[in-house]
């Protein structure tokens, strides 16, 4: 680290982040902060490069520069599974169920990431061993009930509706125990009555648990809606437009124009210049 | 399954291997004990290196085509500890077997860090089998001790009687032992992967990225299943010295390495009791028919693709052990349930 | 000394040539359909037995012979493609259940050709007139390690003026980028792989051909070579084709040079070992590119 650490009160915290691709600077000098317990979102158009910066906050991308602290500490650099560890759950755009697993057993691997006995003991099959898998049977029923999921326990996880699988990605990552969890497009191919128990769901979820949110969302209804006691960030190019209440941003021209940028089925139009 | 349902099953399923055990009984009558003894004993040693594969490949994901290679290692350093230093039978296995999963860290860390791909390690695996063999070819003589090269390492104190005075006599003592290695593995190996480390083996070969999500670190993971795997290797390895008296590098070659695959991709990608029952049949049929035996590669060959074209998850692939799974055999054919306890 | 070393040199580039065929030939599968393709092992031998069989069987002159040789393994890659690998890649099989297949594949070829033909090594059919050297001195280099090299580099030139100058071998590098853009973009997906397949195909009955006329045909012959090929290719580096030409001279000249200098036994141990320290220290290798997965 640095001869003067970086500090922090926030719980995650993104200072000057940047990553280039080749000659494509995907991430441009990005910075936002999310105090506990925070439901945040994160929009803009396609492209924006939204998914990377979630990518660079796991580290699945190497940042080029800039800082990224959790908790005041620095966690770039780190292995995305110390990351976890750490803190920080996230979901998938592409969704990475277990698809031939069981709902069920989707979580419990969730669960069991970091064993809680040792390799000898999982060998003879030790009273810990036993407790500790006793309670995490328990916590992964406990997490399926969380987001209704209870009835498809035993169906194969690849065999589920969208956005049933959707919701058990959330399950999963929640098994972790995360202090922030990363959402990216939960909403992505919901319909109308899908998304609004969606919203309900997350609200329940950030609610009962008390973590942090960031999410990525293209449906607008739906991060309008979480977030609007909270505030929304936009990002265009790399680069961060602006940020604001809901409100704020659904007034603001520059964000109109970004997105107007978009024909309604999400292609950019041709610019003039 | 609810609970009379589950008793009906484990019922027939315990009668079914009972049956069965009569069945070989019978056999063993026809046949001639000495035969009998040869193929039990052949069916356990591979058993165990099979369930090696199984934790790596099967489990974790990891393609390998090497494992002879351990096998050897564990053999040829079980037969140094009970030929020169006069270690007792029992910790020379154990003994190779452990200096056999040392040996893996040679291609584990080099292999396994920075996420590279399988491909590097499953090559890795083929050149390091072949480097082993070819050294043992080549080392005739260390200081006094004659390794003998391709002529083979000789002499080496056998399983039968003379090890443990209270083994039974008539050649079923040798049997004993081996048995009771493969059955104390089998238990290990599936308390093992139900484990929450056996957990983390399987989040890593189902889908890498997101088991790191979810805090698994991938090396420690991997390198802990190539452990295991090349431990295995190496008990099977000292066990074959010991049945054999004496070993060469032509025991190992890479068709040794494919027929524990076999095992794997026939018996089940996720299960202790598939590759079992597979590697035993694979093990008995080809001694028993000396025809097949010629054409068994072949067959392993053209099954390989037509399993993973028809059936990738094997003959009984994502089903736990239970004696109710050989009841469940009996019933006409139904869409398998994952999981499902 | 400089003489000697030189002699190394040629001689390492002369099986540096095998080498880089089906160090090729695997880079290419490699790099558009992500997976280790291990049946070009029994491609190579198939290719061998085939002009083997060709020459003295049915009489044929070499020429023939080889081409007979390069259309019938080609064959071979395109049915074990449309057999073993197609229906695993249109589900979008993981890379593991493709290498079991194209490990079976392998077994299937290698033993067939075993049981057929048996494990005796044989003399490839060449009039003895044609095994000369020529030499310069105290440098000898032998007139069938110069046809291999001249043909193994006319493959590769081939090659690349298919890949480089033709629309079709643009969608086969558009396809090494990414298969599924390839398909938008209107690239058949079949006729990549029957391009792909058929390439390797050839390049395996060429690199056969020659080795058993420099060595012995025999069913197993693949095998210590195909694992040095892949070796090549990760020290040139993954996928990369150009990587797997130079990896696999590279390694050539380093084997010979090991060979001469230290134990013609332990050669082998060599390619292993250097596989080790690549893979600690370079395993991008020479000119490799790392392909990340879409997250």
């Amino acid at each position: 680290m640095g001869s003067q650490a970086p500090t922090s009160d926030q719980l995650l915290e993104l200072r000057n982040l940047t990553v280039d691709f080749g000659g494509v600077r995907a991430v441009n000098d990005l910075s936002l902060a999310i105090a506990p317990g925070e439901l945040i979102g994160l929009i803009g158009p396609n492209g924006a490069g939204k998914t990377t910066v979630f990518n660079l906050i796991t580290n699945d991308y190497q940042a080029t520069s800039g800082e990224i602290l959790l908790n005041g500490q620095s966690i770039r650099g780190l292995k995305p599974d110390r990351i976890n560890r750490l803190g920080i759950g996230r979901t998938f755009q592409n969704i990475r169920l277990f698809p031939h697993m069981s709902a069920y057993e989707n979580v419990e691997l969730g669960l069991n990431s970091h064993p809680h006995y040792t390799m000898f003991e999982a060998f003879v099959r030790s009273p810990r061993a036993f407790r500790a898998e006793r309670e995490a049977r328990r916590r992964a029923h406990e997490l399926l009930e969380l987001v209704n999921l209870q009835d498809y326990a035993n169906d194969r996880a690849g065999s589920l509706p969208y956005g049933l699988q959707r919701r058990l990605e959330i399950a999963r990552a929640l098994a972790s125990d995360p202090k922030i969890l990363l959402l990216d497009e939960p909403a992505a191919g919901t319909n109308e009555e899908e998304s609004l128990a969606l919203v309900q769901l997350i609200r329940q979820i950030h609610q009962t648990t008390g973590f942090a949110i960031l999410i990525i969302e293209h449906h607008m209804a739906v991060v309008m809606d979480l977030c609007r006691d909270s505030r929304i960030y936009v990002l265009n190019l790399g680069s961060l437009l602006t940020f604001g209440s809901p409100a704020e941003i659904q007034s603001n021209p520059q964000v109109i124009k970004a997105y107007l940028g978009e024909k309604k089925d999400g292609r950019r139009r041709r610019r003039l210049s | 399954m609810k609970p009379a349902n589950k008793l009906r099953k484990t019922v027939i399923g315990l009668v079914t291997a009972a049956a069965v055990a009569a069945g070989l009984g019978i056999l063993v009558k026809i046949m001639g004990a000495g035969y009998f003894q040869n193929i039990l004993i052949l069916v356990g040693i591979t058993l165990i290196a099979t369930l090696g594969v199984a934790v790596l490949t099967g489990y974790t994901g990891l393609f390998t085509i090497g494992h002879a290679g351990f096998m050897a290692v564990g053999g040829y350093m079980a037969a140094l500890l009970a030929k020169e230093a006069q270690v007792p039978f029992f910790y020379a296995v154990l003994g190779g077997g452990v200096f056999a999963g040392l040996t893996s860290f040679i291609i584990g860390y080099p292999a396994f860090r920075s996420r590279l791909r399988g491909d590097y390690f499953a090559i890795a695996t083929l050149g390091f089998a072949e480097a082993i063999r070819l050294i043992l070819n080549n080392v005739r003589q260390i200081g006094s001790i004659t390794l003998g090269g391709a002529y083979g390492y000789m002499d080496l104190p056998t399983l039968d009687g003379s090890i443990w005075s209270w083994l039974p006599k008539g050649g079923w003592g040798p049997v004993i032992v081996v048995m009771a290695f493969a059955l104390v593995i089998f238990f290990l190996t599936h308390a093992f992967v139900v484990s929450q480390w056996g957990k983390t083996c399987i989040a890593v070969g189902q889908d890498e990225v997101a088991a790191q999500m979810m805090g698994v670190n991938l090396m420690t993971t991997k390198m802990m299943a190539l452990f295991i795997s090349a431990l295995y290797a190496g008990l099977a390895g000292g066990l074959m010295a010991f049945y054999y008296g004496y070993l060469t590098p032509g025991f190992f070659m890479i068709t040794r390495s494919s027929d524990l695959l076999a095992g794997v991709v026939f018996g089940g990608m996720q299960s202790v009791i598939g590759p079992t029952i597979t590697s035993a049949v694979l093990v008995a049929v080809p001694e028993g028919l000396r025809t097949f035996a010629e054409y068994r590669l072949i067959v392993y060959g053209l099954f390989f693709v037509v399993m993973m074209v028809f059936r990738p998850q094997g003959l009984m692939g994502y089903y736990r052990m239970d004696f109710s799974i050989l009841g469940r055999l009996w019933r006409r054919r139904e869409p398998a349930k994952a999981g499902g306890r | 000394m400089m003489l000697v070393l030189l002699q190394q040199v040629i001689n390492g580039v002369s099986i540096g040539a095998i080498y880089s065929l089906l160090a090729v030939g695997y880079a290419l599968v490699y790099s558009v359909y992500n997976f280790t393709n291990w049946a070009f092992d029994g491609f190579m031998a198939f290719g061998a037995f085939m002009g083997f069989a060709a020459i003295g069987s049915l009489a044929m002159p070499f020429w023939l012979a080889m081409i007979f040789s390069m259309i019938l393994t080609a064959i071979l890659s395109i049915l074990s493609e449309k057999l073993a690998y197609a229906p695993l890649r249109v589900r979008q099989a993981p890379r593991l259940f493709m290498m079991i297949s194209a490990m079976g594949v392998n077994l299937a070829v290698v033993n067939t050709l075993n049981k057929t033909f048996s494990g005796v090594m044989r003399r490839f059919p060449i009039p003895d007139e044609w095994i000369t050297t020529y030499d310069f001195g105290e440098i000898s280099i032998g007139r069938m390690d110069i046809l291999a090299a001249i043909i193994a580099f006319v493959c590769l030139a081939l090659l690349w003026w298919f890949l480089f100058r033709t629309r079709w071998g643009l969608g086969v590098r558009v396809s090494s980028i990414d298969i599924d853009t390839a398909a938008l973009m209107g690239v058949s997906n079949n006729k990549v792989a029957f391009i792909i397949f058929f390439a390797t195909g050839v390049l395996s009955s060429v690199a056969g051909v020659f080795f058993g006329i420099k060595y012995a045909v025999y069913p197993l012959m693949g095998g210590a070579v195909t694992i040095k090929a892949m070796i090549a290719s990760i020290v040139g580096g993954l996928g990369s084709l150009p990587g797997a030409v130079l990896g696999s001279l590279l390694l050539g000249v380093l084997e010979t040079m090991v060979s001469g200098y230290v134990s013609s036994a332990y050669r082998d141990v060599f390619a292993f070992a250097l596989l080790i320290i690549l893979l600690l220290f370079f395993p991008n290798g020479l000119m490799g590119r790392e392909k990340g997965e879409k997250l």
